[in-house]
């Protein structure tokens, strides 16, 4: 293989993890509710327009996160208590119809606040390429890739190391026991969706650099996120990083060989194949139907 | 019956009169692109209504079939010289067929796969249209002219007559499909799709047709749309045309024809309700008082939580503050359609129509239409011969999970013509044994004979068709359904009527065929006084009685009763134990799953006692209450083997396992 293919590749990987950090923002909100947000990928666009918006008000990069990541736990919050909560109570499949709703909502939002245009987005992190065995790779994406990791092992951790993290994992396991112990799911739930909106607000953050911000930034990135999360099975944990760097490499080959406007296709037709073959994912377990 | 006939046909021919003949009194051109439009997305709604209303599932697929459609039915005009009426088959057949390719992977699960699967495939074929240059011109458009009907060129006029055609032909294949054992069983498998396997109809085949059905009338709106614009863009076809298209089923009435002709008009409507601002500023302050006099009423009766009644009020006084406050209501589209569509999901789930009819029913009442005589239930349950052969023969079934053994080993025989005792303690295995013999778990070892042939393993609905039939531990009725449709749901693996024969309303004869045979069944379970109920609102031991009247529906040689008598009062069980004699007496093998000893005793000729996964005991039911193992795993070691304690262990477990 030449450089260009490995340089394509690992470029195409980083993207990668973006989606798979995305999808992981399903599973979460999966495993306590088996529900997700439609909407995740307004969020995404959502937060990294707040962000912008507290850097240009001279806040300084590193306090500008911290800000952020509170914009999209609020913003997951209203999400489960605007848009899923009643359907979930009501036991129907309404917020996948609820959560559509909320992010056109957003999307409209965006582009009447913020306006229809790209903007860039400032980072002090160098975006001079270093040379590693004749691939280039910038800080920038290498700052990408360690947040994505360090984001998931710190919730994994928290998850399992702490009284509240294992109540969430109660509530995954089973809710009806869970709540018999005196866990309220509710709350477990608002809590997956708290931190889901976290997850999607620092992709929002690390992305913005690389793509700019714009009202549809997300809107590619978030289907496929869609593709990553079910062809890695929605339950699944770090499944979603391996199928995320595998599809983003693939994308990125798809785009360089065949054309930029084909870029999007490979996820599709992944999730649609994924779910011919594989249903639950690659790395999902077949579910026992109790009657 | 006639007031009834002429009510709701008569309704349906005056609407078609009078949009037939709008344009002869109005010779508008705007007026009659609106009319053509309204008739276009009519059937592109009652093709969407059947998955989001029927199948209740979120398709967000149907405006890519509107788009494969349009564009199928203009290249086979452009590229092959098609005239109209071959160039809209190719591209109903287009929506039919990519329908059914996805709707194949597409709804093996339930869950948000369907809806992540039919958005993949939204954004696949709008990146086709557009890439494909060499065959769409990608975003550039395609320029087509109006094809020739039987030789002559329809003018705007001509076309709307033939568009309005289309709807009315639809509406009526689809008004036959819906009143037909098909669309009975669409919604009997929203209620319970393992019953719908386990009565042998395959829910997931049902899925499958209604979703290929949907598209297929999408392709169809679509090559209308083609020759209706003379111009196609790939970007027409895209997401938010999609959530409008929701915004119209919801909105005007899930589950009903009349409710996707409501929300065509009303998509018809929105760009120009959009584009007035006074006009947007009188419909959203109505919207308003609505839903604040609607959400008020509700909180006052208490029918309704907090969210329930604010969330829309809410969202329709943003929409008011907007149509006062926004520069251009056009940039905020997308957001105005957000608020309605919230506004409508949370507040009026039933929509405009669910809503208006509730009014019009207490207007006019009509009659619900009177039934056929039922047929004779020596007719239905024809007496079988049966010669005590082995009927069931299981030999070594094993089931595991994980590491637990729930069947072990188990090897038993039923004979034909007998009823066969399944008892055992709680976790002994008896409903793990039943779901494996049913076909609902695939067995970990062993085999399974049917009538001297092995047993299809682990397919509801492949161990249905070979006659065996079931009920529910935990009642598995279709709720939504009337006790009469839930039995009628049954018959349809019976009295088989062809898809196309249904469309063109020719199947009448054997669904009338299946009422009456149903109102029999009925009648033997005690529920002829009963059956427009609702399944849901039934008393809980009629339920328990539809569950069995609605197994046997099926014909078959063999029904296995999980725990029939759970929870039941003692009337009722002595009603259950005549219930159980007469099925037997027509033939019908039994197995029966049950805590109660005195109906084991009353009722089986054999009994097998399971406990641990494994048989203990097997034998006549007077020698399985004396047998001290199976006294020792009911009542455990070192009780007094005493006949009254063991004669009734059901009274220790009045919990169903």
């Amino acid at each position: 293989m030449d450089h260009a293919v490995i340089q394509l590749i690992v470029s195409g990987a980083l993207m990668g993890l973006v989606y798979a950090l995305v999808a992981y923002g399903f599973q979460l909100t999966y495993a306590t509710s088996k529900s997700i947000n439609f909407g995740q990928g307004e969020l995404v666009m959502l937060s990294a327009f707040v962000s912008l918006t507290l850097t240009n008000t001279g806040l300084p990069y590193y306090l500008m996160i911290p800000g952020g990541l509170l914009f999209g736990v609020i913003a997951g919050l209203f999400v489960e208590r605007a848009g899923v909560r009643l359907a979930l109570e009501q036991k129907s499949e309404g917020w996948i119809l609820m959560t559509i709703i909320l992010g056109l909502f957003g999307i409209s939002a965006a582009e009447n606040i913020w306006g229809r245009d790209d903007r860039p987005f400032p980072t002090p992190i160098p975006t001079e390429p270093i040379q590693f065995f004749g691939v280039s790779i910038t800080p920038l994406e290498i700052s990408v890739a360690v947040g994505v990791v360090l984001i998931m092992v710190v919730i994994e951790l928290f998850k399992r190391k702490t009284l509240l993290g294992k109540a969430f994992e109660a509530v995954s396991a089973d809710r009806d026991a869970a709540e018999l112990m005196g866990i309220s799911a509710t709350r477990t739930i608002m809590l997956s969706y708290g931190l889901s909106g976290l997850v999607a607000a620092l992709a929002g953050i690390l992305v913005s650099p690389i793509t700019t911000v714009g009202p549809t930034m997300a809107s590619a990135l978030v289907l496929k996120a869609f593709s990553v999360a079910v062809v890695a099975g929605l339950e699944s944990g770090f499944g979603v990083v391996i199928v995320g760097l595998f599809l983003g490499s693939l994308e990125s080959l798809t785009s360089f060989y065949v054309g930029s406007g084909w870029r999007e296709a490979p996820g599709l037709v992944l999730l649609i194949l994924a779910l011919a073959i594989r249903p639950t994912g690659i790395f999902g377990k077949a579910v026992i139907r109790k009657v | 019956m006639l007031k009834r006939l002429i009510l709701i046909r008569g309704i349906e021919v005056l609407m078609v009169l009078l949009l037939a003949s709008i344009p002869l009194v109005v010779n508008n051109s705007f007026v009659l692109g609106l009319l053509t439009l309204l008739a276009i997305y009519g059937i592109l709604l009652i093709g969407l209504d059947i998955t989001v209303g029927y199948l209740g599932l979120v398709n967000l697929a149907q405006a890519a079939f509107l788009g494969l459609g349009a564009y199928a039915g203009a290249l086979t005009v452009t590229q092959l010289g098609f005239d109209m009426l071959s160039a809209l088959l190719v591209s109903t057949v287009i929506g039919l067929v990519m329908g059914g390719l996805l709707a194949f992977p597409s709804l093996r699960l339930e869950g948000p796969q369907f809806a992540l699967a039919t958005l993949s495939f939204s954004a696949l074929s709008a990146t086709v249209l557009n890439e494909w240059e060499s065959l769409t011109l990608g975003a550039q458009g395609l320029q087509l002219h109006r094809p020739p009907l039987f030789g002559f060129v329809l003018d705007s006029k001509g076309f709307y007559w033939l568009c309005l055609c289309f709807l009315g032909l639809v509406w009526m294949a689809m008004r036959n499909l819906l009143s037909s054992q098909w669309g009975r069983a669409f919604e009997a498998l929203r209620d319970s799709p393992i019953a719908t396997d386990a009565m042998g109809i395959g829910t997931y085949r049902h899925k499958v047709t209604a979703f290929a059905l949907g598209s297929g009338l999408g392709g169809l709106a679509g090559g209308l749309y083609a020759f209706n614009f003379e111009y196609l863009q790939p970007h027409v076809f895209v997401y938010e045309l999609m959530v409008i298209l929701l915004l119209g089923v919801v909105l005007g009435g899930r589950k009903s024809l009349w409710g996707a002709f409501v929300g065509a008009v009303l998509i018809v409507l929105l760009p120009n309700l959009l584009s007035n601002r006074l006009l947007f500023q009188i419909f959203s302050a109505t919207g308003f008082l609505l839903a604040l006099g609607a959400g008020g009423m509700a909180l006052y009766q208490k029918r309704t939580k907090l969210f329930q009644a604010a969330a829309p009020i809410i969202a329709m006084g943003l929409l008011v503050t907007g149509s006062f406050t926004v520069q251009n209501t056009e940039d905020w589209r997308k957001a105005i359609f957000a608020l309605m569509l919230f506004s409508v999901v949370v507040g009026l789930p039933e929509g405009l129509m669910g809503f208006a009819s509730r009014f019009l029913s207490r207007i006019f009442s009509i009659d619900p239409e009177s039934f056929a005589p039922p047929s004779l239930l020596e007719e239905v349950l024809v007496r079988k011969d049966v010669d005590g052969a082995p009927l069931l023969q299981i030999q070594d079934l094993k089931c595991y999970f994980g590491g637990i053994k729930a069947v072990d080993g188990v090897s038993l025989t039923v004979a034909a013509g007998t009823i066969h005792g399944l008892i055992g303690p709680n976790g002994s295995g008896k409903s793990t044994l039943v779901n494996l013999v049913s076909g609902l778990y695939v067995p970990t070892g062993g085999t399974i004979q049917f009538q001297g042939r092995p047993l299809v393993q682990g397919s509801l609905f492949a161990v249905a068709q070979q006659g065996i039939s079931r009920t529910f531990q935990n009642l598995q009725l279709f709720s939504e359904l009337t006790a009469l449709d839930n039995v009628m749901v049954s018959m349809k693996g019976y009295y088989r009527s062809p898809l196309p024969l249904v469309l063109l309303g020719l199947a009448k004869r054997s669904e009338k065929r299946a009422e009456a045979d149903s109102l029999a069944l009925l009648e033997m379970v005690g529920l002829s006084d009963q059956v427009r109920v609702p399944a849901k609102d039934l008393p809980y031991g009629a339920q328990r009685f539809l569950e069995i009247a609605r197994a046997v529906a099926r014909r078959p040689t063999l029904i296995i009763l999980d725990e029939p008598a759970a929870g039941l009062a003692h009337p009722d069980v002595i009603t259950l134990l005549g219930i159980i004699r007469r099925i037997h007496q027509q033939g019908i093998t039994v197995i029966l799953i049950e805590h109660h000893m005195d109906v084991v005793s009353e009722l089986c000729d054999t009994v097998t006692v399971l406990d641990g996964g494994r048989i203990i005991a097997e034998g006549i039911p007077d020698d399985i209450r004396r047998n001290p193992l199976v006294i020792e795993a009911y009542l455990g070691k070192g009780s007094e083997p005493a006949a009254p304690a063991a004669e009734r262990p059901g009274t220790l477990e009045p919990v169903p396992a």
